[in-house]
C-alpha cells in the first residue's frame, strides 16, 4: 500500500478572502506516509492544511485525490482544540460520535456497532476514561486525544492534524505523538501534521514540508532537516 | 388548585390561551437552545420583533388594498407576513455574517429597532390594529381560536420532531463547522433547515402571543437551564420544562391578579433567572474543591506571637 500516491497538488494557491498566502505549491503525498508541515507563525501552514481538507477553497491550481476502492478518500480532520466552543455541554463520547456521522444517514440514529466503534477509537487514543466527562472541562492533552479519536471514528484514509501538540506539556505531547506513531505503524495511516516544532517533526515524521519565506520545500526528514540543509536554508535567510 | 380548574375548564375563555402559552413555553426554549449554542442571542431578540413587523406589514397590505380581504383570512395572512419577514431577515443576516464585514451586533440591533418602529407605524393607522394586533404586539394574549391552537400545536410538533430526528446533523454543523465540511456535509442546507425551524417557531409564537413573550421564552429558559444542565439532553429538557412551568405559573398570576400575561411571564422568567443564578453561586461557594481541601489540611497550624 505504501508508495501509491494519495494526493497530488499542482500549482496550488491558498489564502483567505481571495488574498493569496501561498501559491505555486506542488506537493505529493504517498499512501502510508507521515508528513510534518513545518513553518513559523503566519507562514500559511494551517491555511494549506485547511485547503487540503476542503475547508477552504483553493484560490488556484488543483488538488487531485486518487480514489481508493472507487471512492474519494475519507479525511479525518483534527482542528486546533481552542476552535471548539465550551458552551456545548457535550461529553467526550458524544464528540467522538460526531466522527461516525459520516456513515450514518441524516435522520438515522447511531447503531450499536457505530457506538462500539466510537468506544474503540477512544480506547485507541487512551481516552476511554474521559468518555463520560464533559469535553470542555478536559485538559489540553485529553482534548487532543478525544479529537484524534473523533477523526479516527470517520475511518479516515488521510489524517490531518492542526498543531496537535501546541500548548501542551512535554509528557502529554509525548503521549499524543506515541498515539499517532502507533496509528501510523499499525494501520498504515497517511498522516499530515502541522507543527512549528522541529524536534517533534524530526523524531516522528518521515517526510517534511517546510514553509519558508513563501517557498514550499518538501523532502524526507533525513535530508531536509539535516544540519547541513538547515544551515544552508538559514544562511540563505541571513544573507 | 381551584384557580387551575377554573383556567382549564372547558367553558373558560382562557383555556386556549393557557394551552398556547404552554405550547410556546415548551417549544420556544428548544429552538432557543440553538440560538444560545450558536451565540446568536441577539438574533433571538431581534427576530420576534421582525416577525411582528411582518404581521403588521401583511395587515397594512390589506388596508392599502394591495391584498383583498377575505373573511377568516387574517390568520393565514399574518402567518405569511411573519414567516416571510423572519426567514428573509435570517437569510439576510446570515449572508451578511458570512461576508464577515461590519459589526454583527450593530446589524441585529438596527434590525430590532427598525422592526419595532415600523410595526407600530404600520399598525397605528390600521383598523386591524384596533382589533387586538397592537395589544398582541405589546404581549397581551388575546382570544385564541381552536383553529389557531391546532395549527400552532401541529407546527410545533413538526418543529420538535425535526429537531429530534436531525439532532446529530444540527449539532455537528453548530459545534464544529470545519469538521462538518470535511465530512462532506452541506452546511448551507443544514443551516437553512435549522433556521427555517427557528423561523417557523418564532412566526407561530409571535402570531399567537406577540414578540415579548416569544423572545422571553426563546432565551431565558435556555440561559437558566445552561446553569444546571450536565449534558445536551438535560439542557433541552430543563429549558423546555422551565418554559412550560413559567408559562403556566405566569398565566395563573396574570389571571388571578388581572395582569397582562406577556409581561407577567417574562417578569417571572427574570425572577427565575436571578434565583437560579444566586443558587448556582451559593452552590459554588459551599462546594469546595477536594484539591483545595487537601492543600488546606496540609498547611501547618498558625502560630500567634
Amino acid at each position: 500500500m505504501t508508495g501509491d500516491l494519495l494526493l497530488t497538488i499542482n500549482d496550488l494557491a491558498v489564502g483567505y478572502d481571495r488574498q493569496v498566502v501561498l501559491d505555486g505549491i506542488r506537493l505529493e503525498f504517498k499512501r502510508g506516509s507521515f508528513t510534518g508541515l513545518l513553518g513559523p507563525n503566519g507562514s500559511g501552514k494551517s491555511t494549506l492544511l485547511k485547503t487540503i481538507a476542503g475547508i477552504l477553497p483553493p484560490l488556484g491550481g488543483t488538488l487531485a485525490f486518487k480514489p481508493i476502492d472507487g471512492r474519494d478518500p475519507v479525511i479525518g480532520y483534527v482542528p486546533q482544540r481552542e476552535a471548539l466552543d465550551p458552551v456545548f455541554l457535550l461529553s467526550s463520547f458524544e464528540v467522538v460520535l460526531m466522527g461516525v456521522t459520516v456513515r450514518v444517514r441524516p435522520g438515522r440514529f447511531f447503531s450499536k456497532a457505530e457506538r462500539e466503534w466510537a468506544r474503540h477509537c477512544l480506547a485507541q487514543t487512551g481516552a476511554t476514561e474521559v468518555a463520560p466527562k464533559r469535553f470542555s472541562q478536559l485538559s489540553g492533552g485529553q482534548k487532543q486525544r478525544v479529537l484524534i479519536a473523533r477523526a479516527l471514528a470517520t475511518k479516515p484514509d488521510f489524517l490531518l492534524l492542526d498543531e496537535p501538540t501546541a500548548g501542551i506539556d512535554a509528557a502529554a505531547t509525548q503521549a499524543i505523538m506515541d498515539v499517532l506513531r502507533r496509528i501510523h505503524q499499525e494501520q498504515g495511516m497517511t498522516i499530515l501534521m502541522v507543527s512549528h516544532d522541529f524536534g517533534i517533526v524530526r523524531r516522528f515524521a518521515q517526510d517534511v514540508i517546510w514553509l519558508h519565506q513563501g517557498k514550499v520545500l518538501q523532502g524526507p526528514v533525513s535530508q531536509l532537516l539535516s544540519r547541513e540543509k538547515i544551515e544552508e536554508i538559514m544562511e540563505l535567510e541571513f544573507n | 388548585m381551584e384557580l387551575l380548574q377554573e383556567i382549564f375548564s372547558w367553558h373558560s375563555l382562557s383555556r386556549n390561551s393557557v394551552y398556547i402559552s404552554l405550547l410556546i413555553g415548551m417549544a420556544c426554549p428548544l429552538v432557543g437552545v440553538y440560538l444560545v449554542l450558536r451565540r446568536l442571542v441577539f438574533m433571538g431578540v431581534a427576530l420576534p420583533q421582525i416577525s411582528s413587523c411582518g404581521i403588521a406589514f401583511a395587515f397594512a397590505l390589506h388596508t392599502w388594498g394591495v391584498i383583498p380581504h377575505f373573511e377568516g383570512s387574517e390568520h393565514g395572512l399574518a402567518l405569511f407576513g411573519a414567516s416571510l419577514f423572519t426567514l428573509a431577515a435570517i437569510a439576510l443576516l446570515s449572508a451578511m455574517e458570512r461576508g464577515g464585514r461590519g459589526m454583527v451586533e450593530g446589524r441585529v440591533g438596527t434590525a430590532y429597532v427598525l422592526a419595532g418602529a415600523w410595526s407600530i407605524l404600520l399598525l397605528v393607522k390600521n383598523p386591524y390594529g384596533e382589533h387586538g394586533l397592537l395589544e398582541r404586539l405589546r404581549g397581551e394574549i388575546i382570544a385564541i381560536s381552536d383553529t389557531d391552537l391546532i395549527t400552532t400545536g401541529i407546527s410545533f410538533v413538526i418543529v420538535v420532531a425535526a429537531l429530534l430526528v436531525f439532532q446529530k446533523e444540527f449539532m455537528l454543523v453548530s459545534f464544529d463547522r470545519e469538521m462538518a465540511v470535511t465530512l462532506k456535509k452541506n452546511l448551507l442546507f443544514w443551516d437553512a433547515f435549522l433556521f427555517l425551524l427557528i423561523g417557523v417557531t418564532i412566526s407561530m409564537s409571535v402570531l399567537s402571543v406577540g414578540p415579548l413573550i416569544t423572545f422571553g421564552f426563546l432565551l431565558i429558559p435556555p440561559l437558566i437551564a445552561r446553569l444546571f444542565a450536565r449534558n445536551m439532553r438535560q439542557f433541552a429538557i430543563f429549558a423546555s420544562s422551565i418554559g412550560a412551568i413559567a408559562a403556566l405559573a405566569g398565566f395563573c398570576v396574570a389571571y388571578r391578579w388581572d395582569y397582562p400575561v406577556g409581561p407577567t411571564d417574562v417578569a417571572l422568567l427574570g425572577v427565575l433567572y436571578f434565583a437560579a443564578f444566586a443558587i448556582k453561586k451559593l452552590i459554588g461557594l459551599f462546594r469546595t474543591d477536594p484539591a483545595v481541601k487537601r492543600v488546606v489540611r496540609a498547611q501547618p497550624p498558625r502560630t500567634h506571637r
